[in-house]
């Protein structure tokens, strides 16, 4: 596991090895840790913009003692087929889930790019850039991953925030859908659906998605 | 007091408060709510403004509020008097980081607000060649220079030296986009480094308190 000191050391000792510059978007346990709704983590995931980035950061992992590992009992196998299924890297309880470009069917989407909640940039001869994606965003992705503990970060995020905007939410759902993410809809929906359970969710924005079907 | 009771205090007292209003909204007395505020503070939920004879005022969440270090509002806020940036982000830079990054930062946003404070930032400049690498990096010297010269309109700023007055190329830029030049004020600016300066004369006397 991994803690906020922690992660914040690791990142730190990771940019000073950097060969280049590496900009990437954090959206898993990481984020949530850098907004302040979890303390610890297992999971680091970590979306790059190019393969090139990628490569230079498994370098890295590599160096510092990150095993590559299968990703077949962490995630459903149907989306593991996807070319875009993540490299996954493991030391000790902490666990390095790496995507590029997309995270199996979702894209780096342009609101996505542009509405980032923070930017932690970790400056030594070259600079790693993490930019933490908004919260809507994270619960999308973690309903498109789907692995065990995702349905309860999903649930701490929502019942944590009381500003949670299901309109940009939905609202990026369809643009995904639009762009070719088949699983996108269903995924969230089927959160929604769990998450009703919890908190309050008008039946307007369950229709926004039906209607986009 | 076990996790769940937790949360629903914080979800309770989520916002701002005086010590006065957390006592009464738990019905507790003020030394309770001390001791309280205390433990929250430790645990990263409680955040304190107000110094000396200023109300605390405890600004209390339900998630951390983990600790900063600056970043680029930060650092502006910080130099620019009168103009204060609401960050749209939370940037934060972890190593070297002063006007000089900030300023290259800033043009990079490409927002008018955020270049119009920054200006400011031409005050705090003590090293020109740290700034001239950085501008260089991202093909921003020029403009650079046209900023500079314009803050040194209104501000007392330190001196650019000459060698890096020297233009290398003659390309045209925008600080932002398709904004020309309107002031004739700035027109020599525009002239000298090849820039265009998107602001007029009432956007600079916001930045400078007139």
């Amino acid at each position: 596991m991994l803690n906020y000191q922690d992660q914040d050391s690791l990142l730190k000792l990771l940019s000073t090895q950097l060969h280049q510059d590496v900009t990437c978007y954090a959206f898993g346990g990481n984020a949530m840790m850098f907004y302040g709704y979890k303390d610890e983590t297992k999971d680091v995931d970590i979306l790059f913009e190019t393969l090139d980035e990628r490569d230079e950061f498994i370098r890295i992992l590599k160096f510092l003692g990150y095993s590559e590992i299968s990703a077949i009992k962490i995630y459903v196998p149907e989306k593991l087929k996807d070319k875009h299924a993540p490299i996954m890297f493991k030391r000790d309880e902490s666990r390095f889930d790496l995507f590029v470009k997309k995270i199996f069917q979702t894209n780096l989407s342009p609101k996505m790019k542009e509405d980032v909640f923070a930017i932690h940039e970790y400056k030594e001869k070259h600079t790693l850039t993490i930019k933490v994606l908004r919260k809507e965003q994270l619960v999308i992705l973690k309903a498109v991953t789907d692995r065990v503990n995702d349905f309860e970060d999903i649930k701490t995020i929502v019942a944590k925030d009381q500003y949670f905007d299901w309109e940009y939410l939905t609202d990026e759902v369809l643009w995904q859908a639009a762009h070719g993410d088949g699983w996108v809809l269903l995924d969230v929906e089927e959160t929604m659906q769990q998450l009703k359970k919890y908190v309050f969710i008008e039946q307007k924005w369950f229709e926004k998605l039906y209607n986009a079907r | 007091m076990n996790l769940k009771n937790q949360e629903e205090l914080l979800h309770t007292l989520e916002g701002l408060h005086t010590i006065e209003t957390i006592a009464e909204t738990l019905n507790i007395t003020t030394q309770s709510a001390l001791n309280l505020i205390t433990k929250l503070k430790r645990q990263q939920y409680v955040t304190v403004s107000g110094k000396g004879k200023t109300k605390r005022l405890y600004k209390i969440t339900q998630i951390k509020q983990r600790p900063r270090v600056p970043g680029m509002f930060d650092i502006i806020n910080k130099y620019s008097p009168h103009m204060k940036l609401n960050p749209w982000y939370d940037h934060q830079v972890h190593g070297t980081y002063g006007p000089e990054e900030a300023l290259i930062d800033a043009i990079q946003t490409q927002s008018f607000r955020v270049i119009l404070a920054s200006l400011h930032l031409f005050r705090h400049i003590n090293n020109w060649p740290k700034l001239y690498q950085l501008a260089k990096q991202k093909d921003s010297w020029q403009k650079i220079g046209a900023l500079h010269d314009l803050a040194k309109l209104y501000f007392k700023i330190r001196h650019l030296p000459q060698k890096y007055q020297q233009l290398k190329t003659k390309k045209k830029y925008y600080i932002i986009k398709e904004y020309p030049t309107k002031e004739t004020k700035f027109q020599p600016i525009t002239q000298k480094w090849h820039v265009n300066i998107p602001f007029r004369l009432g956007d600079i006397q916001k930045t400078i308190g007139g």
